[in-house]
């Protein structure tokens, strides 16, 4: 069976008036539907570029990234944006949930962006803030909830159009250890009901619950990074 | 207590700019934060400034429009008086000589010249032939030239310097006015036309509108003895002025001899002796009737002073609106610098950032932007200014030379002082207003950007006080705008209760509620005031409109912002789409930020209110013109005026074949005081007769209860000489009537030569008085209290059905020019007054439209920093899958929400407001005028509002669609 995203040779090159700065070195990496990945790394190693790269978030130099069997880069901003609409959904260390609507108002925002009629988008995000364990607080705006809930609702809006990949990065890092502990529980709770999960972190506790590992430095994946955990590992 | 207003903020201003030295001087950290801030996004920074620089230049402009009319005026002084300062007048020619001797012997201090000269009426034309050309009201002049340039101490002021000798034989010198209308110069022939003779003579030379060459231009100087000549026995009235009109029948006012009086200084310092010269000299010709003295240079000057203070105020209220929606631009913009750091705010305050020392640092910022912003406001103003000079030139450039004046760009080096002071001082306290306001914030929520907590125990407690008091005061402002007839606290006083009176009822219903009958209260008081105290709301100007119009929007805002939410409910019912997502986020952004919603809204309706009220009057004047003439013709359809010295005969006009039927009036231009005009004011005053009401009775808005019909006023008037019919612009400057004659009231008429003063009453008002007839009384008083003063020189003729009246005036003025006949069909006259009012409309709307240019830029300025803002959201919107168009989409919705709902707001509140003047006050007067709504206009408003409004958000939305996620989230995390 085809990975669901197939990265060859990836390069990404920032670049700041003359300066240029080399960001990921032709980096390879697969992902199967149902893993959870976590990439990880000391800071600047570039992981945070890897996932805007491999989502097709930011342009790439060189390379390629199959998502679903699609060359996200080789599509039109605004068919990638489309592709993205209906395959991936984002999960961000600043929630960046949008802050004049209520939390059901965002989490149906992707459904609503994919056609969903209101009222079926308006249950869907109902249930899936149930899920998150916030069913009680659908009418809440950001700024009246509390960081954990924040990034629940983030988690909520990521999963609710059941996208193919859920690209998280550094989920727990503005959470304190509860709220981080919260979180962690719905990604990996969300991820056995089949969910793939890439997620961007420092926290080795997430690096526990990951199916894989991938590690970083100066832009390139090394060490055993692709190696795959053991089933018993996981569990 | 409003005096004390004016010294209490400068005395805020003063000590603002002493503590803003005292902290750029002595402590570093709120200097150092304070220009950081400027300097950190020096875009952003310019944009600031850009936003509040209009304010003073609205500001500047209006005193330079000021200086520009008072320096214009006043240089009336130059080209139309030189050295004169005081005009002797002397009925007839006889006793000429002998008062010039009295004044001249002995010498009145203070003046350093007497000249004698003779004048008389005229029509001038160029000789008979096919392209005949005529001047119908020209002044003859004789004048000894030497003795003109030796006037005064400097020939060049008189004009006369370069004409040579006096003119001899056939000469003439000729004024260059006429000279430019005759199409003549020298050695061409020209024919003059008075007391029924006329006379032929070459032009010797052309002399420049100065001086003595300029007074009551244009002019034909003649060989001496040449009026005398042509005067025949009318040069000498029997009795002075006291005698009837003419001595032969004619009605023909008498030549005049002149005495002209020099004061010591130069053409403007002299009038500073006018006073005592003045009264030296009406001793010397007490005793002597039919001498009048002419303050002409006093009076001329002070009313350059007049309308230079006046226009300043017209230009400087219509522009108050303006400045109020930049000065809402600029509460926003430091609303919107105050959210964008608020994390920062609450660090400094965590590592020990006093509160106060926050207030000063984010108001020395705010003290560069206003210091920037006012120099380059009036730099933008000299600019204004300048355009509105040339505007309003193309409206002074008319027909008529009473009322024609030659604008000259004038600004005093004050005035860019002043400007750069008032609008500095603006900004300043708005942005130290709003500084303290954003100074109390909570650490912990500004650090972690959580919504302040709603008010609690002491906010809470103060805010209901402030309530209460609000309401006590605004009570007693009531009561005492009420018992005073003053129209500040009478339209204040409610509003100012029923806005303090929300902070009660919130606590006792929901905010909703509250808000609704609080500001609904403001909001009705603010339209119906005018019908509700009429008394206290009489005679009231710019200021009393702008205070209405703030409470108006003030009110109508704060009930829209606290309802707008309701409208989420509709969008969200819109159906899914691309599209439809862009609509809905686009109004979730300007229901969610309620302040700055308010006051994006406040800014587009207090301006697009004015404007439509503007267009309401304009089009509702400019559709009336049938109706106004009907009202004003009495069923004659040609006015026609003619030369005083050789008035023609109502037999000559009904001769003719085009007309059925003459009235005629006497005419005078005497002097009146009343109540409200205690100074002695000219105006005109027309003696009519019974034939002015046989053919349609003109219509009158107000009569004495006495009279059971117009007809028995108008009556009434003509038989009793101590009663007189006036219009609500009797003794008025420009705009609305500021305060007007009622019926039964008194007025005083001055006869100038004679001096007598004789009391009439006013018996009804007139609708309107479009034909300018001023003071309306009966003939037999105009002949005996002005006698010889008052010739029958005015007309209004019917002409037979079927004839056009222009086509039949333009007849009557070729077949009569002899008599200087100037004639025009009562609806032209009409339409001309009513154009001139429409230009001027124009003219103050095109000055009201920067208001919206600053309202279009406070949109433009808030979306460039939405932007910023909202990078992050942005960017976490593409990264979902919104396409970049739907992000563009969403800021343009954004735009157009609050843009479509500030001009429907101020469309909505003129109309009511204007409908409920109209038509439920006194405030226009007794003119009925059925209201209308001028749609054109407001769907020109509403495009071009809109239109500009989008344009000004396309590039922000751009910028907002062109962020690329990666690199807006990369911001973040």
């Amino acid at each position: 069976m085809a990975p669901l995203l197939d990265a060859q040779s990836v390069t990404k090159i920032y670049r700041t008036g003359v300066v240029e700065v080399p960001a990921l070195h032709s980096v390879s990496l697969t992902i199967d539907a149902g893993e959870f990945v976590a990439v990880m790394g000391p800071s600047g190693c570039g992981k945070t570029t890897l996932l805007n790269c491999l989502s097709g978030l930011d342009d790439i130099d060189g390379g390629s990234v199959l998502v679903d069997g699609a060359d996200i880069h080789a599509m039109s901003d605004a068919r990638r944006t489309e592709h993205r609409a209906n395959h991936m959904g984002f999960v961000f260390q600043s929630f960046n949930l949008i802050p004049v609507l209520s939390a059901v108002e965002n989490v149906e925002l992707p459904l609503l962006l994919t056609g969903t009629r209101s009222s079926t988008a308006r249950e869907r995000a109902s249930a899936m803030l149930e899920r998150v364990g916030l069913g009680h607080r659908p009418t809440h705006r950001p700024n009246e909830l509390s960081g954990g809930e924040q990034q629940r609702v983030a988690v909520a809006r990521a999963l609710v159009s059941e996208p193919a990949i859920v690209w998280a990065d550094e989920p727990t890092g503005n959470l304190d250890s509860t709220m981080a502990t919260t979180v962690l529980d719905l990604l990996r709770e969300v991820n056995a009901a089949g969910q793939t999960i890439v997620v961007v972190t420092h926290d080795d506790g997430i690096g526990a619950s990951a199916q894989r590992i991938v590690r970083m430095q100066d832009g390139e994946i090394v060490g055993a990074s692709a190696e795959r955990l053991t089933a018993s590992r996981k569990q | 207590m409003a005096a004390l207003i004016p010294v209490a903020l400068l005395a805020l201003i003063v000590g603002l700019v002493l503590l803003i030295s005292f902290d750029a001087l002595f402590r570093p950290t709120i200097r150092r934060l304070a220009v950081r801030n400027v300097t950190r996004r020096r875009g952003e920074a310019a944009l600031v400034v850009l936003g509040s620089l209009l304010g003073t230049a609205i500001i500047t402009a209006s005193f330079i429009v000021g200086d520009t009319l008072g320096a214009s005026t006043r240089d009336i002084a130059r080209t139309d008086l030189g050295p004169t300062d005081e005009v002797v007048r002397i009925v007839g020619l006889g006793r000429g000589p002998e008062i010039a001797e009295s004044l001249r012997t002995p010498p009145i201090p203070n003046v350093d010249g007497l000249l004698e000269l003779v004048v008389s009426g005229a029509a001038v034309a160029t000789p008979d032939g096919p392209d005949r050309r005529a001047e119908p009201v020209a002044q003859v002049v004789e004048v000894d030239f030497d003795a003109a340039r030796a006037f005064g101490n400097d020939p060049g002021v008189t004009g006369l310097a370069a004409a040579g000798a006096t003119p001899t034989g056939d000469e003439v010198v000729i004024g260059e006015e006429l000279a430019d209308k005759l199409d003549v110069d020298r050695g061409d022939s020209i024919t003059l036309f008075a007391y029924g003779k006329e006379r032929s003579l070459t032009i010797r030379s052309v002399v420049p509108h100065v001086g003595i060459a300029g007074f009551g231009s244009p002019n034909v100087f003649v060989p001496l003895g040449t009026v005398r000549a042509l005067a025949g026995p009318a040069a000498e009235p029997a009795g002075g002025s006291t005698a009837p009109a003419g001595t032969d029948d004619s009605g023909a006012a008498p030549p005049a001899s002149l005495v002209f009086v020099s004061n010591a200084g130069g053409v403007f310092e002299g009038a500073k002796h006018t006073a005592s010269v003045a009264a030296a000299l009406r001793d010397r010709v007490e005793g002597s009737p039919g001498v009048e003295i002419r303050t002409a240079k006093r009076d001329l000057l002070d009313d350059a002073d007049a309308n230079a203070a006046e226009f300043t105020q017209i230009f400087g209220g219509i522009g108050a609106f303006s400045v109020i929606a930049g000065i809402l631009l600029l509460i926003n913009i430091f609303v919107m610098l105050a959210d964008e750091r608020k994390s920062e705010l609450g660090m400094l305050r965590a590592v020990g950032l006093k509160r106060n020392q926050l207030v000063r640092a984010f108001g020395m910022e705010g003290g560069i932007y206003s210091v920037l912003s006012a120099a380059a406001g009036v730099i933008a103003g000299i600019g204004v200014g300048r355009v509105i000079v040339v505007v309003a030139q193309s409206i002074f450039n008319q027909d008529d030379p009473q009322f024609r004046l030659q604008l000259a760009f004038a600004l005093e080096p004050g005035t860019l002082l002043l400007g750069f002071i008032v609008g500095a001082s603006i900004s300043l306290i708005t942005v130290w207003g709003a500084s303290i306001r954003l100074g109390r914030l909570n650490v912990i929520r500004a650090i972690r950007d959580i919504a302040e907590a709603p008010a609690t125990g002491r906010r809470r407690t103060r805010s209901m006080i402030l309530g209460a008091l609000g309401i006590v005061v605004g009570g007693l402002m009531l009561q005492s705008g009420v018992s005073n007839d003053a129209w500040f606290g009478a339209l204040a006083g409610v509003p100012i209760a029923a806005f303090s009176s929300v902070s009660l009822l919130r606590r006792l219903i929901p905010l909703r509620l509250a808000v609704l009958a609080g500001c609904g209260t403001a909001l009705f008081w603010g339209i119906a005031v005018f019908s509700i105290l009429p008394d206290a709301m009489e005679g009231t100007d710019f200021p009393a409109f702008v205070t209405q119009g703030v409470i108006l929007v003030a009110a109508a805002v704060a009930i829209v912002a606290t309802n707008d939410d309701l409208l989420s409910g509709v969008v969200n019912r819109l159906g899914v789409s691309n599209r439809t997502l862009s609509i809905r986020l686009g109004f979730a952004y300007p229901l969610a930020r309620v302040f700055r919603t308010s006051m994006l809204l406040g800014m587009y309706a207090i301006v697009v209110f004015t404007l439509t009220f503007l267009s309401v009057f304009s089009n509702l004047f400019s559709a009336q013109a049938p109706k106004f003439t009907r009202e004003a013709s009495a069923g004659y359809h040609v006015l026609v005026n003619s030369n005083a010295s050789n008035p023609v005969p109502a037999g000559a006009l009904l001769a003719h074949s085009d007309v059925v039927a003459v009235t005629s009036f006497q005419r005078a231009f005497p002097r009146f005081t009343t109540d409200f005009q205690p100074k002695p004011t000219n105006w005109p005053l027309s003696g009519f007769n019974a034939s002015f009401l046989e053919r349609s009775i003109p219509a009158l808005s107000d009569r004495d209860p006495a009279y059971p019909d117009d007809a028995s006023a108008w009556r009434a008037v003509l038989g009793d000489p101590t009663k007189v019919v006036v219009s609500d612009f009797f003794l008025q400057g420009g705009g609305p009537p500021e305060a007007r004659l009622d019926v039964g009231e008194p007025l005083q008429v001055i006869n100038p030569l004679t001096r007598e003063r004789r009391e009439l009453r006013v018996a009804a008002v007139m609708t309107g008085d479009w034909l300018f007839n001023g003071a309306m009384v009966g003939d037999a008083f105009a002949t005996t209290f002005f006698g010889g003063d008052a010739p029958t020189s005015r007309h209004l003729v019917a002409i037979k059905p079927g004839i056009d009246a222009d086509d039949a005036a333009a007849r009557l003025e070729g077949a009569l020019l002899q008599h200087g006949v100037q004639a025009s069909s009562v609806a032209s006259e009409i339409e001309r007054g009513l154009g001139q009012q429409e230009s001027f409309i124009t003219l103050m709307q095109g000055y009201l439209a920067l208001g919206l240019i600053i309202g279009i830029a406070g949109l433009g300025v808030v979306m460039v920093r939405s932007v910023r803002e909202r990078r992050r959201q942005i960017g976490m919107l593409r990264a979902m899958g919104f396409q970049s168009r739907v992000v563009r989409s969403t800021f343009l919705v954004e735009a157009g929400f609050i843009a479509v709902q500030g001009i429907a707001l101020g469309v909505v509140l003129a109309l009511v407001t204007s409908y409920q003047l109209l038509t439920k006050s006194e405030t226009f007067g007794d003119q009925t005028i059925d209201f209308a709504v001028p749609w054109t206009s407001i769907t020109v408003l509403f495009v071009v509002a809109l239109a500009a409004s989008l344009i000004a958000s396309a590039t922000p939305a751009n910028q907002a669609a062109r962020i690329k996620p990666a690199v807006a989230l990369r911001i973040a995390d």
